[in-house]
């Protein structure tokens, strides 16, 4: 019994990660119908960043977030200029969503190899005074870092809502997504929204990359795997629905952390690639979409 | 038949090209180090082949070659190992890439958009992950073979699967289920209300495509004989580099994918030496540029350059000269 609420709590804390990666991977394609493949090389990459700010100055890893936010904001807003926004031009919406397939996937190497060279290949991980204590809750241990990255997903995904539904940015990024050409008749800068929620993706990129390197560890190449994750996480919630990604994540964290019981664990990751093929074939609008 | 008796005068310079590989090394002595890089080429050359019959000509985006590839070393590496001869290995590793193929594609090809990008994808990642938690030591062949080891034999079985490659997108694409693919990539929706049935010609270009990438695995497990990381061939990069052949060359043209893979060898032979690791990234940036802003690669340049000067000798500056 105890062995299954260590299970069931270890998948919510792994899970709510997954949904942080989601998140930014199902706002990108809900809103542009891109999809970033350079997603998970984008949360290296905050990772690194954090990790550069705790090790030359000695902050904080949750302490870096805002620093982290608007770093990647920044490059976010860059990906979006130097390569998707030329992808608007194409006419053919099938034409747009594999050259940003190709696009994202050019980044994924430029970047890769970027890291290797400022960082080296080496495993980097941030070991605060607090990693690996736990809280001991009704005898079962839950990690702090493990809660802190709950608690900063839960955080995130909830501002999303809140800026996406009350906020007048949020408006127009709604209607730029239902009708971009009658978003942009009746007033909205729709090159502006799609910039600014492609920094938003990114800056949430980074937050992920945060929580995985204060409670895991980041390489250079570790990108494509987190990214995997999150492609799983966002075909679960359906596309474009960006509510259900966080529940999705979560999901896929329990189903994971059981699977230990009859896979070994070096399988784990297959798993997600089961659970994505067998939803596609059976439910490919996702769990939390009525229809297709 | 007759349309390449038409085209004879087209073909004389690859027949020429191609006379040119298979007699040079029968007649001269050539240095291991091009013997290696040419093994390579004809490597890539099958991928990229592979990866335009599905990625160029069917319009449907592979970014998990290197699954198709891995699993075709992997199979020829031990079935060779156990006394088959190459030949059927090597056959046998495309065959079973052939199986993973119909594993994703059956599921994912039902659907549109990106499902297959992100199928194959994960099919490679997943391989990756899991052949190198499985086999965690250095995985060689037996040493009675690494004693009888010559490149020149590496060498013509690679120019042999290049040219069945080549020859087997020829035919595939000169065909009815060529047309249906080109079909399915112009506009899927007018194909199926036309009668295609679009899936399963989907389905079969990906089959035949990861059959192609699998006897390419096949041409590496027969060059390559130990593999220090064994999940090094589930590797992206082995996704990349013919996908950056393909696109630098010219997608969905036959010559497209040889030319591009020719430029990427020598390139990186040029700026390995140069810049070292750096290199990767400026072919990242490469990439993405002529993804960009030259969609159609080299052999649209080429085209582009032949319609300038036909316009430049009927312009009038021209006839006054």
């Amino acid at each position: 019994m105890e062995n299954v609420i260590q299970t069931i709590a270890y998948g919510i804390v792994i899970g709510a990660l997954y949904g942080l990666i989601g998140l930014g991977l199902g706002l990108i394609m809900g809103i542009m119908k891109f999809l970033n493949i350079a997603h998970g090389t984008f949360i290296m990459l905050g990772g690194y960043v954090s990790f550069w700010l705790f090790t030359l100055w000695g902050i904080d890893p949750y302490l870096t977030i805002p620093l982290v936010i608007v770093a990647m904001f920044l490059i976010g807003l860059l990906l979006y200029k130097l390569t998707l926004s030329p992808l608007l031009k194409l006419p053919h919406i099938g034409m747009r969503i594999s050259n940003s397939l190709l696009i994202t996937f050019g980044v994924i190497y430029v970047l890769d190899n970027a890291m290797t060279l400022v960082w080296k290949a080496d495993v980097r991980t941030i070991i605060a005074s607090y990693r690996g204590e736990a809280l001991n809750l009704f005898g079962t241990r839950v990690p702090y870092t493990g809660l802190a990255g709950l608690g900063i997903a839960v955080l995130a995904t909830v501002t999303l809502y809140f800026i996406l539904s009350r906020t007048y940015f949020g408006k127009h990024v709604r209607a730029a997504t239902q009708d971009a050409e009658a978003a942009s008749l009746c007033g909205v800068n729709v090159q502006k929204t799609y910039l600014i929620s492609c920094g938003i993706a990114t800056a949430l990129a980074g937050i992920a990359g945060v929580v995985i390197v204060s409670s895991y560890s980041v390489t250079p190449t570790g990108g494509l795997s987190w990214l995997l994750i999150g492609i799983v996480v966002m075909v679960l919630a359906g596309e474009g629905n960006i509510n259900a990604i966080l529940p999705a994540g979560i999901i896929l964290g329990l189903v994971e952390s059981a699977s230990v019981f009859v896979v070994p664990i070096q399988y784990r990751q297959a798993i997600a690639l089961l659970i994505f093929i067998i939803v596609l074939m059976f439910r490919p609008q996702g769990l939390f979409t009525k229809r297709g | 038949m007759s349309t390449i008796r038409a085209n004879w005068k087209k073909l004389l310079p690859s027949g020429i090209v191609v006379a040119a590989c298979i007699i040079l090394p029968m007649v001269m002595e050539i240095g291991t180090h091009i013997l290696s890089l040419m093994v390579m080429l004809f490597i890539y050359i099958i991928l990229s082949q592979s990866w335009n019959l599905i990625g160029g000509y069917t319009g449907q985006i592979n970014l998990g070659l290197a699954a198709f590839f891995g699993c075709g070393v992997l199979v020829t590496h031990f079935i060779w190992s156990i006394g088959v001869p190459i030949y059927l290995a090597v056959a046998a590793g495309g065959i079973s890439a052939m199986f993973l193929g119909g594993v994703i594609g059956l599921p994912t090809l039902r659907l549109k958009g990106v499902y297959f990008a992100i199928g194959t994808l994960a099919l490679a990642e997943v391989c990756r992950i899991v052949v190198g938690n499985t086999f965690t030591r250095m995985v060689q062949m037996p040493i009675y073979y690494v004693q009888n080891y010559n490149l020149i034999s590496r060498y013509y079985l690679g120019l042999i699967v290049a040219l069945i490659a080549v020859g087997v997108v020829y035919l595939v694409t000169n065909s009815k289920l060529g047309l249906a693919m080109a079909a399915v990539r112009d506009d899927e929706e007018a194909g199926q209300v036309t009668g295609v049935n679009t899936f399963k010609y989907k389905v079969l270009a990906l089959l035949i495509s990861a059959f192609l990438a699998g006897l390419g695995g096949g041409v590496y497990a027969f060059f390559q004989l130990t593999f220090q990381f064994v999940s090094s061939v589930f590797s992206p990069l082995w996704t990349f580099q013919p996908l950056m052949a393909v696109m630098i060359g010219g997608v969905g043209t036959l010559a497209g994918p040889i030319i591009g893979s020719v430029f990427l060898v020598i390139l990186s032979e040029v700026f390995a030496i140069t810049l070292g690791e750096a290199h990767l990234i400026l072919f990242g940036i490469l990439f993405i540029l002529v993804v960009l802003f030259f969609p159609n690669g080299l052999v649209g340049f080429e085209h582009k350059v032949r319609q300038w000067m036909a316009h430049v000798r009927r312009s009038r500056l021209w006839r006054a000269i």
